[in-house]
């Protein structure tokens, strides 16, 4: 094992990064994710089913839900924070920076929530806006940090899905 | 006789740069706490200087040792531990709390530190008569210690998910904490301390946090299920546990709306009248009150409340650049003449100059100055009031 910032072994994080430089395949699994999500068959809870993970999508008691969890544009937003983390992360350790702390607090602000409860026809029940605030307690200079944080935001594949319009394919059956 | 309008302060004094830098070594273990006491030494002869220098009569220490007016018991107490919220957050039960509160301090978990009940709680050390004693040494004038009072120490550290382990309700830590400060009131006075304040800022937490989004982490604990007349009888009744039946040492409580930033918003707005009932019942000798803040509202609150207690009154606010003059210090004094005997007046700035050791309000400059308009005021009302 060579040498260890962050928790992360760098030499095995440049052989990763240069893996994925020549085998197509590696490219191919990690450039697509999947995930199943159910209803728990009452009320507002869901469960999400990845990998050899699950978690529970809840609605919280002021939306009538039992507040199992988190809700899904909570986990918008969560994804969003946790992208930003992971690439700022993987920016500094590739640059040998060792982070003592990182957070990322985030709001994001809904354009008219009415039009999902069905009340209004005006704007959009998404976002309209996601503040996204890193703080970040590192041995190194401001200079740096910045230039990490700008690369992590132009990186980010949460962020780019968010900012971008992605194309949705909705599609439905049903079994009978 | 002791002289009327005693000038006094309510305990901190800004910290040189050399004395915050050896805070720093001393929380990361690089000097041990001898070596710091030494440094800290340094900086409260020139905090006994200044205050000397600018006329008062009741001096402190400028609380140089202390990272805060609360926090260092944490050195002092076994059970209390300085933990920052990215420590415990996984073990609070109200998450959402302190969530809500970094967002609206706009402050990372990891970056606040604050003392919490992690264990049963056990006196290690007395817990400020190390620095009563330094003070009396090096001094003539009277002396005052402050010391975080039993409801502050109760609220800021009691935290439902771990403290409870230890003790099920903060009302059963309240009784621990009040019977340690009881004894150290008890000892600060057997070794010449005059003056004993207990610092209970969160009361006003208690009335005006909850309306006006500014909050602290003393006050983490505090959910909107509480109601505010329960939590000031509470309150109350362990700060008289705390002091009832001690004699022969002046005790005061000193209730103020905030001093961590220069900013005045940032603070907490209010009057002392929703207050008074429960202060007007506190077995203390002297109220330490802010007024020369215009969130603290007017005197006058006290038309309906008479009392014959002490009033330390808050004639100049330590966050402004500007020093106040003697004339409007003397102005003010005497509107509190309609309450208050002049023997019962006691002349102090709203608040310390270095609450936060890390982000005091003002300099020594200014502070000093200001100290001193306060004493040429009282000299002028003592000519006329004699
Ligand atoms: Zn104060």
């Amino acid at each position: 094992m060579g040498k260890v910032i962050n928790g992360l072994d760098v030499e095995s994080l440049k052989s990763l990064i240069e893996e994925a430089k020549k085998n197509q395949e590696f490219v191919q699994k990690i450039n697509k994710w999947y995930a199943r999500v159910r209803w728990a068959g009452s009320g507002f809870t869901f469960n999400s089913y990845v990998r050899n993970h699950s978690f529970t999508i809840s609605e919280p008691s002021e939306l009538g839900g039992p507040d199992k969890g988190p809700n899904a544009v909570e986990y918008v937003i969560s994804a969003l924070g946790a992208c930003y983390s992971t690439g700022f992360i993987l920016n500094a350790t590739k640059r040998g920076i060792s982070i003592k702390n990182l957070e990322v607090a985030i709001e994001g602000e809904i354009d008219n929530i009415l039009v999902f409860l069905g009340l209004s026809n005006e704007g959009h029940p998404g976002y309209r806006k996601i503040i996204a605030k890193a703080y970040v307690e590192a041995d190194c200079d401001e200079k740096l940090v910045k230039e990490i944080w700008e690369e992590t935001v132009r990186t980010s594949p949460v962020g780019n899905t968010l900012a971008r319009n992605v194309e949705i394919v909705p599609q439905i059956s049903l079994i009978k | 006789m002791d002289k009327i309008f005693p000038v006094t302060v309510v305990g901190s004094w800004p910290r040189p740069k050399w004395l915050l830098d050896a805070l720093r070594r001393k929380r990361e273990g690089k000097i041990s706490d001898e070596e710091f006491q030494a440094i800290a030494d340094e900086a409260v002869l020139i905090a006994i200087k200044y205050q000397e220098d600018a006329g008062v009569d009741i001096i402190s220490d400028g609380e140089q040792r202390r990272d805060n007016f609360y926090s260092f018991v944490a050195d002092k107490i076994e059970g209390v531990e300085l933990k920052t919220v990215a420590e415990f957050i996984d073990f609070a039960e109200d998450k959402a709390a302190f969530e809500e509160l970094l967002r609206k301090l706009d402050v990372p978990a990891f970056s606040i530190r604050t003392p919490i009940v992690t264990n049963f709680i056990k006196k290690k050390t007395p817990i400020a008569l190390n620095e009563a004693k330094f003070l009396k040494e090096h001094t003539n004038k009277k002396i005052k210690v402050a010391l975080p009072g039993p409801y502050l120490l109760t609220r800021s550290s009691w935290i439902k998910g771990i403290s409870d382990k230890y003790y099920k309700r903060k009302e059963d830590l309240a009784e621990e904490f009040s019977k340690i400060l009881r004894e150290e009131i008890k000892l600060l006075r057997d070794n010449g301390v005059d003056f004993v304040q207990l610092d209970e800022p969160v009361l006003m937490e208690v009335l005006y946090g909850p309306e006006l989004s500014v909050q602290t982490f003393m006050c983490a604990a505090l959910t909107a299920k509480e109601n505010p007349r329960d939590e000031l009888r509470f309150a109350l009744d362990i700060l008289n546990k705390t002091v009832e039946g001690i004699s022969g040492v002046r005790l005061g409580v000193h209730i103020c709306r905030g001093n961590w930033s220069k900013s005045e918003d940032a603070q907490l707005k209010g009057d002392y009248y929703p207050l008074l009932p429960f202060l007007l019942d506190m077995k203390v000798n002297q109220y330490v009150l802010e007024f020369a803040t215009k969130r603290a509202g007017s005197i006058d609150v006290f038309k309906d409340y008479p009392t014959e207690k002490e009033i330390g009154l808050g004639v100049v606010n330590p966050k402004t650049d500007e020093v106040e003059k003697p004339e409007d210090i003397i102005n003010f004094v005497e509107k509190a003449l309609n309450y208050f005997k002049p023997e019962r007046i006691f002349l102090n700035p709203d608040c310390g100059f270095g609450t936060f050791a890390e982000s005091p309000v003002n300099t020594p400059k200014v502070s000093f100055l200001k100290l001193k308009s306060i004493s040429k005021a009282a000299s002028i009302l003592r000519e006329k009031y004699h």
